[in-house]
């Protein structure tokens, strides 16, 4: 329409340098656009097509795999009710949520206060000790499950629900290092000034740092948390009776060898369990995202 | 850089003066990452270690002996039954852990260049769809894989099915098992690269790309020379310990195939088996704990090194001695 306002010519040969839509995007732009939405959107069904199916399995009480509807037919609770009366599903949750927690809350502690002494104070083997450290940890960890089973069988402290616990919080080289990062990044200005105050190192841990990180810390809490509840081979060795199995546990010997008989339960089963893990994880993802590359900036 | 130091010369006056004190609360701070490091990690890797120079198995269970180095002279001897168990298995490792590594990366890169689109107002309603996988607990992840790529009832070839595609035995094949442990392992790896990608991508200084642009630098141009490198240096540090997670990747390989299908020459390890669960499974089924710790030592010593170099590499480990 702007046509007749402006030349002819000139607008012709705008056009055909910038062609807009109407939202003012160039047409090369938003052909990539839209190519990239399409791309996006293929990726995200192949992503979530095999959740679906979990998920449909979980109200499917036939417990027929080959349910390829949208919807299961006949939708019922049937596997739920199977997992709460014949299972001891409900024990596992609440072995994973103490340890989950717990551990999430030692590591946390721990983590931090390691990584307030590399980032902070000075001492000998500051250089190169979380470094040796990362390393010492790529030691395949099962190795150790050797000499922690024979040393727990020693001290009569096997099938312990704490004494797994206890062995979940030790220290993690990984962590540390992730929170050093962060903590690298808060201004030294600011402690430094706090020192010059009179503080002790403790207050300026605890009053002046500690608070600043506390995404971060949130980042660590939820990944050790997640890793917990993926934790096996550890589980499997110390936790023998199953009033002290974890969930990952139970949903292994749920499933392990039967499939064809209890799918159903376990896609009842692990939706329940996942889907509040998935929330909180979805809830902290700017977090996680920053936290991760925090302190690499600089 | 510069600014910095200067902000910190004053300080370094003051902690000169009380470097003892300051040196005994470093101490305290880190006992209980060192305390718990130590003896959950450092003492059970002695006695691995150990191990690795004895005896010590089911036949020998409380009278071993120090045999020096037969162990791994077995495990490189090809007349050796050892030696037909690990190098296919740590052929498979290597393949697994760089194949794990580098197509969730690449994956994960792509996704996020396409969601770094200044146009694309809805991405971060995609990057939370994608992210979901990795929100996942891995182990129940895993073992609804196995379920889903079950020959007869999972619902993976129930669906090719209705292409027409004849039912895959996944988990059964040597190939198939393998291509489905890398499939479930992007499955659940590449919301993780993506994210660190998508950092990476936002942390480029936009005057880096304003002055390749007033260079007369096209497009493609700036993304090859200025994002890629960009890139690179901020998600490398985050690459190692990624491959050097895979390649401990007990979970990937185990709760999927069980390290199945069985190779009909040797009972030990199967063809999906890496070096970390056939070492599990000779400690656990055979009792062969000598064998076991012989190879964690060789997985060790290949994937500390690797990572030692490339920390050396990028310095993203160190701490300035200042």
């Amino acid at each position: 329409m702007s046509q007749h306002v402006v030349g002819v010519e000139a607008q012709r040969a705008a056009s055909r340098a910038r062609v807009r839509t109407r939202r003012g995007i160039p047409r090369h732009e938003a052909v990539t656009l839209w190519i990239s939405r399409v791309v996006i959107w293929v990726v995200i069904v192949l992503t979530l097509a095999p959740m679906w199916f979990v998920v449909e399995a979980a109200f499917n009480p036939t417990n027929a795999y080959f349910s390829l509807g949208l919807f299961p037919s006949h939708p019922s609770f049937g596997n739920f009710a199977y997992l709460f009366h014949q299972t001891n599903f409900l024990i596992w949750v609440k072995n994973s949520a103490l340890v989950g927690f717990t551990v999430s809350l030692g590591q946390v502690l721990v983590t931090a206060l390691a990584a307030f002494a590399f980032s902070r104070l000075r001492f000998w083997g500051r250089k190169y000790g979380l470094m040796v450290l990362i390393i010492l940890q790529m030691f395949p960890n099962f190795l150790a499950l050797a000499a922690i089973y024979t040393a727990l069988a020693e001290l009569n402290l096997l099938n312990e629900l704490w004494v797994y616990m206890l062995i979940l919080m030790g220290g993690s080289a990984f962590n540390i290092w992730l929170l050093k990062r962060f903590f690298d990044s808060v201004p030294k200005e600011l402690d430094d000034a706090a020192f010059v105050d009179g503080a002790t190192v403790w207050q300026r841990f605890s009053r002046i740092i500690l608070p600043l990180a506390r995404p971060m810390l949130i980042v660590i809490f939820i990944f050790t948390l997640m890793g917990s509840f993926s934790e096996y081979i550890l589980a499997g060795t110390i936790l023998e009776t199953p009033n002290n199995y974890t969930l990952g546990l139970g949903m292994y010997g749920l499933i392990s060898n039967q499939f064809a008989k209890n799918w159903g339960y376990f896609a009842a089963a692990a939706l329940l369990s996942a889907v509040p893990l998935a929330v909180t994880f979805g809830l902290l993802q700017k977090y996680i995202a920053s936290g991760l590359m925090g302190g690499v900036k600089g | 850089m510069a600014s910095s130091t200067a902000a910190q010369r004053p300080a370094r006056v003051h902690r000169a003066r009380v470097t003892g004190k300051d040196r005994l609360a470093a101490y305290g701070f880190l006992s209980p990452a060192i305390l718990s490091l130590s003896v959950l990690s450092l003492v059970p890797m002695v006695f691995a270690i150990y191990i690795a120079f004895t005896n010590f198995d089911a036949n020998h269970f409380l009278s071993y002996q120090w045999v020096g180095l037969q162990n791994f002279i077995a495990l490189f001897n090809p007349n050796d039954p050892l030696f037909s168990v690990f190098i296919p298995t740590l052929e498979w490792t290597f393949m697994f852990a760089v194949g794990a590594t580098v197509v969730n990366y690449l994956v994960g890169l792509f996704l996020a260049v396409v969601l770094n689109n200044r146009h694309m107002r809805e991405s971060s309603i995609y990057r939370s769809l994608l992210i979901i996988p990795w929100a996942v607990p891995a182990l129940i992840s895993i073992l609804a894989w196995q379920g889903l790529l079950n020959q007869d009832y999972g619902q993976i070839n129930g669906f090719l099915h209705l292409f027409g595609i004849p039912a895959v035995n996944w988990l059964g094949q040597p190939f198939w098992a393998r291509i489905s442990i890398l499939m479930v392992n992007l499955w659940a790896g590449f919301p993780f690269m993506m994210t660190v990608s998508l950092g990476a991508l936002q942390a480029v200084p936009a005057e880096l790309h304003e002055a390749a642009a007033i260079d007369g630098a096209s497009k493609p141009q700036a993304f090859r020379f200025i994002t890629l490198p960009e890139i690179w240096k901020l998600s490398l540090p985050l690459l190692i310990p990624s491959f050097a997670f895979n390649f401990n990747n007990f979970n990937a390989v185990y709760l999927l195939t069980g390290g199945g299908p069985p190779r009909p020459t040797n009972e030990f390890v199967g063809y999906t088996d890496i070096l970390a669960s056939a070492a599990y499974k000779m400690t656990l089924t055979f009792n062969l704990y000598n064998w076991a710790a012989a190879i964690s030592v060789i997985l060790f010593i290949i994937v500390g090194t690797l990572s030692w170099f490339n920390m050396r590499y990028t310095h993203a480990f160190e701490e300035a001695d200042t």
